[in-house]
């Protein structure tokens, strides 16, 4: 068990393992990096980072969008003992501004000296530098290609030192920097590579599209096999959300093994793959489609594997697993040979008596995926507001605690105080266990999860309280479960005089602030909100009273109503409503 | 060379394909996130075009495309011998 850097260092004389990048030669052709000319790379980014001066705890900012370029970088500035934090690039349509803004908060936190970027994005965020006094200079990865003098010895990081600030992606408001330490990444790896997947870099392949300025294709996919010589074949993240059967196509092309992505990207690639595709490919060797990151839905995995089966995909290659930044990556995994399991819930039960109570006949039901259990020297429990430990099937906050904590959030003590208490990481997420199975079944922060980026009500709340015909501090956001992600509802007390363009301004407006599709809207007459008795809106009261259908409903079945309806039945929580309809007949 | 593109009808016709949604009163100067799709919806409808039209839109320069104008002229850059409808 040994870290990042000794394990690259120890990478000398690897020629047939490596890092493949599709297309990143040209249209069609791939490029395959060694680990052993990764390790040569990385020495000489390494070098060229020394030069400009830079020095151990130094910090450096990433923003490359293609990972042939994007991982020297990061593994050079790694190999320095420099803390590099990489960053999501400007790619999405039309949110340029919004992407400055969100680069310069985060930025004037991590206060690096050196940003590190390529010449045709560089182009874009000239503008943003100069608003970030920290910076000294601007490094092109096509600099840092170039010959360098002699190549630095590797740092000698302790375990405690910070490897990289990982910043929680998509959030504009007080962006919070996690501090992955060496040593708990060496943790975490063998976790997840030892004991969650029993990977074997003789035998395994594994393929990700999933961007590298996130946990789980930074430190799954790149510093996991690097730690453990796994090959990977890297998709472009633009191409698969372009074209998402990308995805199978290159599992299928290249016998890969392993994968994870979120829920949102098995419900894409499930509706593009087209049939003549599906029998095509043969996914019969894949050991583990890994599922995590945003809320998993049960439809969606049954889904994707019934409309795989033909290409030879075992169900229990899928697994579901839980994890987040604060961690490292993983908390828990469900064991490899295990298909997908569910628990089938009383939801009255849940929601009034918060036990996880499974379902008698007859009764509405939530279903929760397991998400397995956790790793050998670490611990997850349920505990009560007050810290206390509940017994199994009880509802409660999931605490985490072992040596794949982080150090907590770069400069913010407040925050890591409030989230790293009595030595356990409080998730901020509702569930209950059985036995050693983890079931995560909702959050307790409010934070917004879309397609794996994460939003915060406040911001969008704020923007629709300023629509004219909103009452002022009025709204709530919160999210429901969707066929394939999350999706963002807005509650707004109004007055109804139109209530059809207001509904489509609220759509149109929270569309083009945080390019976030808003599924429904419910307007509700003033004063009519769960409020605490200080005045606050209420936003998990809200929810709770949209999903049980006491807000948000129109007298008569209008045509809002059955859309809602029909789109309640399809999610998680509607399949439980569907039932008591079908009891009570329609 | 060959008829001229008209990007208004296209973004129509890659809505309805991509996202399964009408847009009928669609305008040049409509902005693109204004229509309630979500971003990977967004992506796909670029993705169309490129398929249709053989172009590779730079990621970078996505982030400058507000209006349905705007992927007219980014397109239109690509493509210095095609005609477009304005």
């Amino acid at each position: 068990m040994i870290g990042v850097v000794p394990a690259l260092n120890a990478c000398e004389g690897e020629h047939s393992r490596g890092f493949t990048f599709l297309g990143a030669k040209g249209p069609g052709e791939d490029l395959f990096v060694s680990f052993h000319d990764l390790r040569l790379s990385a020495q000489r980014r390494a070098a060229h980072y020394a030069a400009a001066g830079l020095r151990r705890g130094d910090r450096v900012a990433l923003v490359v969008p293609e990972g042939e370029h994007f991982i020297p970088a990061f593994l050079g500035a790694l190999w320095g003992g420099l803390i590099p934090v990489p960053l999501y690039p400007p790619v999405s349509l039309g949110k340029l501004d919004a992407f400055m803004e969100a680069l310069v908060g985060i930025l004037n936190i991590a206060r690096p000296r050196v940003l590190v970027t390529t010449e045709r994005v560089g182009k874009v965020l000239w503008s943003a530098v100069g608003r970030i006094a920290s910076i000294e200079k601007v490094i092109t990865t096509e600099e840092l290609a170039k010959h360098a003098g002699s190549f630095p010895a590797a740092a000698d990081v302790r375990d405690d030192e910070i490897a990289f600030l990982q910043f929680t992606s998509g959030s504009t408001a007080l962006p919070k920097g996690v501090m992955v330490t060496h040593g708990s990444l060496v943790a975490n790896c063998r976790a997840i590579v030892r004991e969650g997947l029993e990977a074997d870099g003789a035998k395994d392949k594994a393929v990700s599209w999933l961007p590298l300025y996130h946990d789980m294709g930074l430190i799954g996919f790149v510093i996991a096999p690097v730690c453990y010589r796994i090959s990977v074949v890297f998709i472009p993240t633009m191409s698969f959300i372009k074209n998402a059967t990308l995805w199978m196509e290159t599992i299928h092309k290249h016998r890969a093994t392993l994968s994870f992505a979120p829920n949102f990207a098995y419900a894409l690639v499930t509706k593009r793959a087209k049939p003549e595709q599906i029998a095509r490919w043969d996914l019969s060797q894949m050991r583990v489609f890994g599922c995590g990151a945003e809320p998993i839905n049960p439809g969606t995995m049954r889904a994707f594997l019934q409309a795989m089966a033909p290409a030879g995909l075992k169900p229990e290659a899928l697994l579901p697993c839980y994890g987040m930044a604060e961690a490292t990556l993983a908390i828990s995994f469900v064991p490899l040979d295990e298909p997908l399991q569910t628990d089938r819930i009383d939801a009255e039960r849940y929601h009034a008596d918060h036990e996880a109570a499974p379902v008698s006949n007859g009764s509405a039901f939530l279903e929760v995926v397991s998400c397995g259990r956790t790793f050998v020297g670490h611990e997850v429990t349920v505990q009560d507001d007050d810290g206390r430990i509940l017994p199994e099937r009880h509802i409660g906050g999931i605490c985490f605690r072992g040596p794949s904590l982080t150090a907590g959030y770069w400069e913010n003590p407040e925050a890591t105080q409030a989230a790293f208490r009595d030595g356990w990481l409080h998730t901020g997420d509702l569930g209950y266990k059985v036995g050693d199975r983890v079931f995560v079944s909702g959050r307790i922060k409010d934070i917004l999860i879309v397609n794996g980026r994460n939003y915060h009500p406040q911001g969008i709340e704020w923007l629709v309280n300023e629509i004219p015909g909103v009452r002022k501090g009025s709204s709530v956001v919160f999210t429901r479960p969707g066929a394939a992600s999350e999706e963002i509802v807005v509650a707004a007390e109004a007055r109804a005089d139109d209530a059809a363009a207001l509904k489509a301004q609220i759509v149109a407006r929270v569309s083009e602030e945080f390019q976030l599709a808003v599924s429904d809207v419910a307007l509700v007459p003033p004063g009519t909100l769960p409020k605490t008795s200080s005045g606050k809106l209420q936003r998990r009261k809200t929810r709770e009273q949209y999903l049980n259908g006491s807000i948000g409903r129109t007298s008569r079945l209008g045509s809002t109503r059955l859309a809602v309806a029909k789109h309640l039945a399809l999610s998680l929580v509607g399949r439980a409503r569907h039932e008591v309809r079908k009891l009570l007949g329609g | 060379m060959g008829e001229s593109i008209d990007v208004v009808e296209m973004f129509k016709q890659a809505a309805f394909e991509v996202d399964n949604r009408r847009l009928p009163d669609l305008k040049p100067q409509t902005v693109i996130t204004t229509l309630g799709m979500d971003s990977v919806a967004i992506m796909e409808l670029v993705a169309w075009f490129e398929e249709k039209l053989g172009v590779r839109i730079p990621d970078e320069q996505l982030s400058k495309i507000r209006t349905v104008k705007d992927l007219r002229d980014t397109i239109a850059r690509l493509l210095p011998d095609r005609q477009f409808a304005a």
